[in-house]
């Protein structure tokens, strides 16, 4: 093969993390929070793999995934219509005795035969919690130069507060590394440590064979969690590498660090940082481009196509088709898809989900620690 | 299975009056209205109104124009029968030949055309701007038993004399053909939209083309034998926005419409007919803080630091702090440096308008023009362009053109 890639399949999880931002995932999954004026979640993930020619990708959904599924189509946009490989979407494969599963563990033993009979030598193991533009070619390559079984991706980041802040574990696991030249000594869950941490991306590049003795193995003895059932006791054995990734990283842990992470790409210097690699593709939505009518005011926005400014927009993100009418007043909001603010109207640190209207006249405020949230379809 | 109705749209078109815009490209592909390219605009008609067949013919600098076209997925015409086809001249058992002219362009494809068995077959052309219902027109098309039917629009009279004039009856039967008279009997004119029954057209391509004098033009000679053999002709009023934008100042002005579809452009805000085109896939675009922007349309990609005015911007357009960009048209990837002045303009694709340039101006005692900056040029730092200039080749910095 030409392209040497084309020996590793990808495998995305769609649901992880989704407890930690309920608001968001009410209508969807993780994979499908837009993100970033015109993305969703996933698109970041996928385009980073089929980027780097990873063409056979394995979407393991859980539940609420019908607008991933609607985003995604036939995954013409990721270029993942193939006779070979291709985009495959697997929901829970329900019996009579079946119980919903947790974890890697459980949603990959029901494709353990699919796996079996795939051809690729590697798989690529991810979630659709982060926004990156991730070279995988560089990730397997230094997987394959250093013989490891296992290399994880990590970057050098704090914990966000909603991590530091948990009351309890039950939100979800995070995992954290100690490092001995170049290989993981010690994995930490939920560590409550503050400062820079090695701070794993739920990245791993395993050998195939080996990947499906792992989860088969672990499913027997009732496990739930790769890092946490396999990685975790079996450090020792394991030649488990790190790869430090040193790219942006924006990661979902949180309706504030959902919001956090929006906002930082109204910096030249981030948004340049996570787009300026390969190309993220997204669904085509054929919006026309956004006008800005005369009375209009923007400053400091990201804003997709398909939107008509006649208001006031400062500090925001606005989706595609997002309308704000004449004397609206809109400062550090995002705004997701066909949102519309009615004349007069004024908002601050607001999310709206998609389809919200905020009527003439009519006043709202979030503040910087505590945006409002409004659900999709409301009117205010 | 047979096809009702297939469109065979002409884009071989060399628009030679857009100059320095149509160097590299066809007319067809010339970018319109911020991300959209004028094909655009009849593929996604075609689409709309229910036609899944077209064949494109092709003939001038058509390498960007089949790239764009690709598979036609984009306008949802990838179909297993029928879909979008690029259809360029090619060499046959006994020479080859280009395209003579428009009805040669059709009779060389017949076997396309029969390939579907259509009723009807669609005429477009590539280089209007315009939003239509061709089903409409095919019902009109019907309900007359006309044989063939042109789409036609009430100009002003004094401007009649510049366009292909219908006299038609109160039936709307086409009773004359008069190619830009010097005394108008009719203020009908063509859109250079024809609708022909497939029996009837292939039969007066095929006399055509046997008749040596003839220029092988549906104007000049198809629709005069039609004529001459009193078919069923009838003309169809369309009502709507239609631009003919052949021409720098029409294309500049259409652009300019399209700021103010309340009075006077196509809405492209029409979710029921929607513009379809290929997309950039970049991220959205980006206001800067102490930026304007006003009464303007912006897309993907842009990142706006200066003052937009009046003007509308493609893809990935840069405009640095302290540059004023007003009344213009700029075309992906282009930058426009610091503190640089665009005006009343026309400046293609992926342009450099170095720091303090001066690139048109706004009107002057009756004094018009629109300047125009061709594809990949660099204008240098000081340089002025003035409001007539037609720019194809770099300019240094501080020279000054007019």
């Amino acid at each position: 093969m030409l392209n040497s890639n084309t020996s590793a399949l990808g495998i995305i999880y769609p649901n992880s993390y989704d407890a930690l931002v309920p608001e968001l995932v009410n209508v969807r999954s993780m994979a499908s929070i837009p993100f970033a004026s015109r993305y969703r979640m996933i698109d970041f993930m996928l385009s980073s793999m089929a980027n780097c020619g990873i063409s056979n990708i394995s979407l393991l959904v859980k539940s609420n995934y019908h607008s991933l599924m609607d985003h995604l189509g036939s995954g013409r946009e990721w270029d993942l219509v193939r006779k070979n490989g291709g985009l495959h979407i697997f929901p829970p494969f329900a019996e009579k005795t079946s119980q919903p599963y947790v974890g890697r563990v459980g949603a990959t033993a029901s494709i353990l035969g699919f796996l079996r009979s795939q051809k690729e030598k590697y798989v690529v193991l991810s979630d659709a919690n982060i926004a990156v533009n991730f070279d995988f070619s560089a990730m397997i390559e230094a997987h394959i130069a250093s013989g490891a079984d296992v290399t994880a991706a990590y970057n050098e980041a704090e914990f966000p507060a909603s991590i530091l802040n948990a009351r309890d574990n039950t939100k979800g696991l995070y995992y954290t590394f100690d490092i001995d030249n170049g290989r993981v000594k010690k994995i930490y869950i939920n560590s409550r440590e503050r400062g820079i941490q090695n701070f794993d991306m739920n990245i791993y590049v395993i050998d195939r064979e080996l990947f499906i003795s792992m989860v088969d193995d672990a499913y027997v003895h009732g496990h739930e969690y790769f890092e946490r059932d396999i990685l975790v006791p079996q450090l020792a054995k394991l030649n488990v590498q790190a790869y430090k990734y040193e790219g942006y990283v924006a990661r979902v842990s949180g309706i504030k660090s959902y919001f956090d992470e929006n906002m930082k790409l109204l910096d030249d210097h981030n948004l340049d940082a996570l787009f300026n690699g390969a190309p993220i593709y997204t669904k085509i939505r054929d919006d026309n481009p956004t006008r800005y009518i005369e009375g209009a005011k923007a400053e400091n926005v990201m804003v997709a196509d398909g939107c008509v400014i006649e208001g006031e927009v400062e500090n925001s993100i606005l989706f595609r088709g997002v309308r704000i009418a004449k004397g609206a007043k809109v400062k550090n909001c995002i705004l997701m898809q066909d949102t519309v603010v009615e004349a007069g109207a004024v908002v601050e640190y607001l999310i709206t989900d998609k389809k919200v209207t905020v009527s003439a006249g009519k006043e709202m405020k979030g503040t910087d620690s505590f945006p409002f949230y409004i659900a999709k379809y409301h009117s205010v | 299975m047979a096809k009702e109705m297939i469109a065979m749209l002409l884009a071989g078109g060399q628009g030679s009056r857009l100059y320095a815009l149509t160097q590299k490209l066809a007319k067809p592909a010339v970018p319109f209205g911020g991300k959209y390219r004028i094909i655009d605009f009849p593929l996604s008609n075609c689409v709309n109104s229910g036609i899944d067949t077209v064949g494109i013919l092709t003939q001038y600098q058509p390498l960007v124009l089949n790239e764009y076209i690709g598979n036609g997925q984009p306008w949802d015409l990838d179909r297993l029968y029928g879909g979008v086809h690029v259809l360029p001249p090619y060499q046959k058992a006994r020479g080859s030949d280009w395209y003579k002219g428009t009805a040669n362009a059709i009779y060389q494809n017949i076997s396309f055309i029969e390939r579907y068995d259509p009723e009807y077959v669609i005429i477009l052309s590539g280089d209007q701007i315009c939003k239509q219902d061709y089903s409409d027109f095919l019902k009109f098309h019907k309900e007359k038993g006309a044989e063939f039917s042109v789409a036609v629009m009430e100009v002003p009279w004094e401007e009649a004399p510049r366009f292909g004039l219908m006299v038609a009856d109160e039936n709307d039967k086409i009773t004359e053909f008069q190619e830009k008279p010097k005394n108008p009997k009719s203020n009908l004119a063509s859109m250079g939209i024809y609708i022909f029954n497939w029996d009837i057209l292939k039969k007066y391509l095929t006399e055509d083309e046997a008749d040596p004098n003839s220029e092988n033009d549906f104007g000049n000679n198809i629709i005069p034998n039609l004529l001459r053999d009193k078919r069923k002709m009838y003309a169809y009023h369309f009502k709507g926005y239609w631009k003919d934008v052949g021409t720098i100042s029409s294309l500049w002005e259409a652009n300019m419409e399209v700021l103010d579809p309340e009075h006077s452009g196509i809405n492209l805000f029409d979710d029921d007919w929607k513009i379809y085109s290929r997309n950039s896939g970049m991220t959205g675009h980006k206001i800067s803080r102490g930026a304007v922007v006003e009464n303007s349309m912006i897309t993907d990609g842009c990142r706006v630091k200066g003052t937009v005015k009046h003007s509308i911007l493609f893809a990935g357009v840069q405009v640095e702090a302290g540059a004023v960009v007003e009344d213009a048209v700029v075309m992906g990837g282009t930058v426009i440096q610091a503190n640089a002045v665009v005006k009343h303009c026309i400046v293609a694709e992926n342009v450099t308008i170095g720091e303090n340039a001066v690139v048109g101006a706004m009107p002057q005692d009756g004094e018009s023009g629109v300047a125009t900056v061709g594809a990949g040029v660099r204008i240098g730092a000081k340089a002025k362009i003035g409001p007539k200039a037609m720019i194809n080749s770099d300019v240094e910095d501080g020279e000054e053109q007019c």
